[in-house]
């Protein structure tokens, strides 16, 4: 029993270090003074006006945030995976000239940090927006095709080492009775493989729901705004003003994030010694 | 049943009416690309049509079927960007230097003007002349004669058979009739844009429909000779081969707006040659470095020593576990944000809880400090996630040979343990540098770069890394530079990439398809 001491030492402080923000961000968010002020540990008078003013105060467009956010990040998920699953059931099961070299080409991409390219994006953006005012910069359509793009080759790369761990028996036996590859492709891998697709649309929602700079750059309007851009906007460095209905809004946003990425641990978790790394 | 979804005549005219509504989508905007001169953009989209409508009617390629929708994003968006980023690098892109040449001259001849100095101002009349041209007719304050004026000629008009209003303004003459309320109405939009010819060197600008006032060119160009010319003290303007006029007799003197000229590898050499972009640079890269290296050391430190204290069933840890993955489970945007709410000076609750008074972001050590910090709870429960997996995959066999042979278990620890982990990590551990290298969320949400020391027009501030002081040079307001934030993104991309074939070599990833 001792001896387990120091390991309950450790992990008990480490849990404190971990709880700190998340605990006084919930504190704070059930304060009606609404004040960053940090008076006690403990929980005075409870009250739910920072979260009403969320909904009420016309300052803060929550609910149009989230519509935002939850709409571009549903979107990128269903779309890239549609379009990731087939690139990837060809790169795993197909044999083409160039395949290889496509590979590591698809290798290098994906670890191309997108923000590199940022003010590239910007540029070719306005120009698009030059002359089709509905799909360049400042446009939700526009910013959706750019997430789209960045989430392609993660998600093919992702896609594929899922679809290699799927044995490839059945496919073949298909194969030997004249199945052509659209019909493996629709109707024996997609009914295998969705429980998979569906992970990495969860995983590619989170992670643009969590995109900012993007988004920032983006979208201008206060009605556009994701609700990373938006809470961000709205703290803007006046933590002392904002506090209480910033913490309300930050915790209902992070909430269903939480949740999805609590029940997808064991994939997650699998993944991350693929080598790929949470942004 | 299905299959017939997939197959025969059904699926084929789905297949058409898809293609078809795609590619007159596609060709619509390729046309209005090309009409607006994007000429790259107009090329790739007729070729995605092209290849689309070649691989879906055809039968030559099946793998192409699969991932073509895919290639155009990457292409599209991924690798264009990236080729552009590298073409930009090459040119002078700067506020001030956006535009094509041919734009520039435009502009130049547009803003090389200035109202005289009386700001002459005639009431005028709009209308047509006898040859249907737009025109104006007025009094000459400065001649005192009646003219009319066109956009290439000025005619003087007879004072006798002109024409004049209540007010006593010329309004039609047998040369001239004015225009209808319609008429007018119709023209109201291209006000800003007429010109009408006063003489050699004055013209006529419209201040509404009843005034227009007289503006003079302070410089002609010549084509031939490409060169601007100013007609008050016949100074010669010549492209200087770096995106702008310059004048002849003093370099300083240049023209406003410039273009975008290629300039090769100016941007890269003048990192390291001009010393006000060098010392900055330096900086802001050694502290990159310090930076991702102290995030990997603390993370991975802290990580591993939970992964050692939980690599146990001891009793609760599944409770530790769920709550310790929490700062990995939230978006990392709102935690960012929110620790910055607790490093606030006045109010916040870690000043409130050490019974501090730290300016954490005005202070570079502080700063720095509260970026590691913030990175480190952002970061640990990665590490201790790989790292349990990584002693859960270290054969238990070792450890107890060991100790049979009398080793200690620190010694079994730092002998044995270690230098496997370390073996089996490298890879991540390398991945989570490239990964912080890049961290921009964190520096731009969290201290925007800043402290930054106030001197004049310096940009880079004491927890800028790399990427968010690129960021800064290419979107500064009034004063961005992308031809410079571009080279700097290329050697990133270059350093990053090469860190990361390095980790994906020790990780043999590619040796599956080598």
């Amino acid at each position: 029993m001792t001896n387990n001491l120091w390991r309950h030492a450790v992990a008990i402080a480490i849990v404190l270090f971990s709880l700190f923000p998340l605990y006084l961000v919930i504190i704070s968010s059930f304060n009606p003074s609404g004040s960053l002020k940090f008076t006690s540990f403990l929980p005075g008078e409870i009250s739910l006006v920072n979260y009403s003013l969320l909904f009420t105060d016309p300052r803060i467009p929550y609910l149009t945030w989230m519509k935002n956010s939850l709409i571009v990040a549903a979107a990128v998920a269903v779309l890239s995976v549609t379009i990731g699953a087939a690139s990837a059931f060809a790169f795993s099961r197909l044999r083409f000239k160039g395949k290889v070299s496509g590979l590591k080409l698809l290798l290098l991409v994906q670890m191309f940090p997108a923000i590199l390219a940022i003010s590239a994006v910007y540029v070719i953006m306005e120009r698009v927006q030059s002359f089709a005012p509905g799909l360049g910069l400042g446009t939700r359509p526009g910013l959706l095709l750019v997430y789209l793009g960045g989430a392609m080759g993660v998600n093919i790369w992702l896609l594929k080492g899922f679809v290699d761990s799927i044995p490839a028996e059945l496919d073949e036996a298909a194969k030997v009775d004249g199945a052509s590859p659209m019909q493996i492709y629709w109707l024996i891998f997609i009914p295998l493989a969705t429980p998979v697709l569906a992970v990495v649309a969860l995983l590619s929602f989170i992670g643009t729901f969590n995109e900012f700079i993007l988004a920032r750059l983006f979208l201008v309007d206060m009605a556009d705004r994701t609700i990373a851009v938006g809470l961000q906007s709205f703290i803007g460095g006046q933590y002392s003003q904002n506090w209480g209905p910033f913490a309300a809004g930050s915790i209902i946003a992070s909430v269903p994030i939480v949740a999805i990425f609590l029940s997808l641990q064991k994939y997650i978790i699998n993944g991350l010694t693929a080598g790929s790394v949470k942004g | 049943m299905l299959v017939s979804i997939f197959r025969g005549k059904f699926a084929f005219v789905l297949k058409v009416i898809t293609l078809l509504i795609l590619s007159s989508l596609l060709v619509m905007l390729a046309q209005q690309a090309f009409a607006s001169g994007e000429y790259a953009i107009a090329i790739f989209l007729a070729v995605s049509t092209l290849a689309l409508n070649f691989v879906y009617l055809t039968k030559r390629s099946v793998p192409l079927k699969f991932f073509l929708p895919g290639l155009l994003f990457l292409l599209a968006f991924v690798v264009g960007p990236i080729l552009y980023t590298l073409a930009m690098s090459g040119f002078t892109y700067q506020t001030g230097n956006t535009l094509s040449k041919p734009e520039a001259i435009a502009q130049i001849q547009k803003l090389s003007v200035s109202q005289d100095e009386n700001q002459t101002i005639f009431d005028v009349t709009v209308g047509k002349n006898g040859s249907d041209e737009l025109s104006l007719i007025y009094l000459d304050s400065l001649t005192n004669e009646y003219a009319i004026s066109t956009e290439k000629k000025r005619t003087v008009e007879p004072e006798s058979t002109v024409v004049k209003d209540e007010f006593d303004i010329p309004s039609s003459s047998p040369n001239f009739r004015a225009l209808t309320e319609d008429e007018l109405g119709a023209l109201d939009a291209q006000i800003p844009e007429l010109k009408f010819y006063y003489n050699d060197e004055y013209y006529l600008a419209l201040e509404g429909f009843q005034a227009a006032s007289l503006y003079k060119k302070s410089l002609q160009f010549n084509e031939a000779s490409d060169e601007f010319k100013s007609p008050v003290n016949n100074d010669i303007y010549r492209d200087n081969g770096r995106g702008n006029y310059a004048n002849v007799s003093n370099p300083e003197d240049i023209l406003q707006p410039g273009w975008r000229a290629p300039i090769w590898f100016e941007n890269y050499t003048k990192l390291f040659s001009e010393e006000r972009l060098r010392t900055p640079f330096i900086k802001v890269f050694l502290w990159t470095i310090s930076f991702a290296g102290l995030s990997v050391l603390t993370t991975f430190a802290l990580g591993l020593l939970l992964a050692l204290a939980l690599n146990k069933a001891i009793r609760g840890r599944r409770i530790y576990r769920s709550i310790l993955i929490l700062p990995y489970a939230m978006p990392s945007v709102m935690s960012i944000l929110i620790w910055g709410g607790m490093f606030d000076t006045d109010f916040g609750a870690i000043n409130n809880l050490f019974g501090t008074d730290i300016a954490w972001f005005q202070n570079a050590a502080f700063a720095r400090t509260a970026v590691i910090v913030v990175n480190l709870w952002l970061g640990f429960p990665y590490f201790y996630l790989v790292a349990s997996g990584a002693l859960q995959a270290i054969p238990a066999e070792l450890s107890e040979a060991a100790a049979i042979d009398g080793a200690s278990p620190r010694q079994i620890f730092s002998r044995i343990t270690l230098p496997l982990l370390l073996k089996i990590l490298s890879p991540l551990l390398i991945a989570s540098f490239a990964f912080n290298f890049n961290n921009f969320n964190l520096i731009y949400l969290l201290t925007g770069g800043g402290p930054i020391a106030q001197l004049d027009g310096e940009i880079a501030g004491s927890t800028d890394i790399l990427i968010s002081y690129t960021y800064k040079i290419a979107f500064d307001q009034g004063n961005s530079n992308l031809g410079l934030a571009s080279a700097i993104s290329v050697l990133i991309f270059l350093l990053v990439a090469s860190m990361s074939m390095y980790g994906l070599k020790k990780s043999k990833v590619l040796d599956d398809f080598v």
